[in-house]
């Protein structure tokens, strides 16, 4: 078995609840979903040292910040966190270099490091003043700022929340070559499904302050508990891909190595050929078809085979995963009479049809 | 009689230690007050704040009974000395200065300092590097509030540190001279020379107090 990586225990009096997580994964990048007020923030605010809890062990790795049995709590500028509020908390009397700049004191190659996050996160005009950047630049000059201290692990809450839908589309490519460039260990906190999916190896449900579920993130989103809470504003399934060809309307993204493979048509891209592309596609606007159609109008038709049926409040969720693709299988909401009608059982070959603009490029 | 203008000049000299006097106890007092809650707070604000609410001659006469030789402080040997008016003017300062530094430190996001703090800082570099910074300008307006007070400052100050031309004599107690002696010329150029410095003072705490950047929500 192998060596757990997070390690969250920890006790701590709310208002209305006794937040009491008992958790612990190996994954790098894990992630805890809530809803509002389930106590995620004040998890994050707890292991980054801003509000120490009552009773509990914290640790990272070989790193441990706080033992209530060892009498043992760090100082937050002793735990070595990169810690990114939701409000990302700029300080507005420095430039945005001066932030990024920082907390550069604790890191190994402040300059080399500095270099490479304004090269990932493709930061530019930094001797501006915070109060000229735009949304989506405090986001990158706050993961920036994060990063730039040589943390030994990071926390992200809710990084896309305080953006609107436009931006989320722009930061969360960001976020997720963040997470490919930079091997830190990454707890990010949200409400939203399809960051996690992004982002997230493992993650865990939280409510009430107490965890409900645990797994990769398409375990815990179609849990029968969580479901309902993970797709208030419809579930989106999360695919990555390669951008194979170009035509005058329409690109084609790979969603396997090699030019055969399964691919999704969408609507044309600029991106270059070869480079990676994150999609999301609704799960109610997935059709399953189970016998050949002609004449239809839908760009994207994959042959698919169901893995799960749930049926959970009067909707039935199934999975499937795409044939030829190692990929989290994706999520389609039908109806009971649907399920009925086409005899749609475990193991069943089905075709997903999905419109072309039904697709949401984040880029 | 003693010139004008060493009275502006050593009134302006001790108003300007007691600034300084004033600022290195206000500042702390004023943080602490603004950012944590301890056993004594109400007591601690409210004993910082009485100078404000008593007579001037009370606070001198109480100040007179200390520093008076068997009192708790005559070993200080203030009395009818520069020592007395900077004891009694930066005590009626205090309040003024005090309040307004806490109001400029509650007006900075203790967020901003947690930030700083999981960005390797210490309390005392986060203070220097973001809290400081960010209320400086109603620090600076706190700063020229007690200026102006020690500027002003009469009934404690006559009490405690007479009023002895050339030596314990300040811009207030001349204006008080020269109006009981009838010389009413001498008296209108203190009263200008008061009036200048007092505009120039309030003009610029009021500038400086307007909202800053870093301020709450």
């Amino acid at each position: 078995m192998s060596e757990q990586r997070w390690q969250i225990r920890l006790q701590l009096q709310q208002q209305q609840f006794t937040l009491k997580l008992d958790c612990s994964s190996t994954a790098r990048v894990l992630g805890i979903f809530g809803p509002s007020g389930s106590g995620k923030t004040t998890c994050l605010e707890s292991i980054a040292g801003l509000r120490p809890p009552a009773a509990g062990y914290l640790a990272c790795g070989k790193y441990i910040w706080f033992d209530s049995k060892q009498a043992l709590s760090l100082h937050p500028e002793q735990r070595g966190i990169g810690y990114v509020p939701q409000e990302h908390l700029l300080f507005p009397h420095l430039s945005a270099r001066q932030n990024l700049q920082y907390g550069t004191q604790r890191s190994q190659d402040a300059a080399a490091l500095l270099q490479e996050v304004i090269e990932v996160l493709d930061l530019s005009n930094l001797d501006r003043p915070i109060d000229q950047l735009s949304g989506g630049e405090r986001q990158r000059i706050a993961l920036g700022r994060a990063l730039c201290s040589g943390p030994q692990a990071l926390l992200l809450d809710e990084p896309l929340a305080s953006l609107d839908a436009t931006l989320r589309l722009r930061i969360l490519p960001f976020l997720i070559k963040m997470r490919q460039r930079f091997n830190i260990p990454m707890l990010v906190v949200s409400h939203n499904p399809l960051e996690l999916q992004a982002l997230c190896d493992d993650v865990i449900a939280l409510r009430n302050g107490e965890v409900i579920a645990q797994g990769t993130p398409i375990t815990v989103f179609t849990n029968s508990d969580i479901y309902g809470s993970a797709s208030a504003e419809g579930f989106e399934n999360l695919l990555t891909g390669n951008v194979r060809e170009h035509t005058a309307h329409s690109t084609s993204l790979a969603l396997a190595p090699g030019q055969t493979g399964p691919s999704l048509t969408l609507l044309r891209q600029n991106s270059a050929i070869g480079s990676p592309l994150t999609i999301s596609i609704p799960a109610n606007d997935i059709l399953i078809a189970t016998e050949s159609i002609h004449g239809l109008s839908a760009r994207n038709r994959l042959p698919a085979t169901i893995q799960q049926i749930q049926t959970l409040a009067g909707k039935v969720i199934l999975t499937a995963a795409i044939k030829g693709v190692q990929a989290t299988p994706l999520v389609v909401e039908l109806t009971p009479d649907a399920i009925e009608e086409l005899n749609l059982t475990l193991g069943s070959a089905v075709d997903l049809i999905i419109k072309s603009s039904s697709i949401a490029v984040y880029s | 009689m003693e010139s004008l203008t060493n009275i502006v000049a050593m009134t302006v000299l001790w108003a300007t230690l007691t600034t300084l006097i004033v600022l290195i106890l206000a500042i702390p007092l004023g943080y602490s007050l603004a950012r944590y809650d301890f056993y004594g707070k109400q007591v601690l604000a409210t004993l910082t704040s009485l100078p404000l609410v008593l007579p001037p001659t009370a606070v001198g006469y109480l100040l007179l009974r200390l520093l008076a030789d068997d009192g708790a402080l005559g070993f200080l040997d203030a009395l009818l000395s520069w020592k007395g008016i900077l004891i009694a003017c930066s005590i009626m300062s205090l309040p003024l200065v005090v309040r307004t530094a806490r109001v400029s430190f509650e007006g900075v996001d203790p967020r901003l300092e947690q930030m700083s703090r999981t960005l390797g800082r210490s309390r005392w570099q986060t203070f220097r590097a973001i809290t400081l910074p960010l209320a400086s300008r109603g620090l600076i307006a706190a700063a020229i509030l007690g200026f102006t007070r020690a500027m002003g400052e009469f009934g404690a100050t006559i009490i405690v540190a007479g009023n002895i031309p050339g030596r314990t004599q300040t811009l207030a107690s001349a204006i008080y001279s020269a109006q009981q002696s009838g010389n009413t010329q001498r008296a209108n150029l203190l009263l200008l020379v008061a009036l200048l410095v007092g505009f120039v003072a309030v003009f610029l705490s009021e500038w400086l107090s307007r909202p800053a950047k870093g301020g709450r929500a």
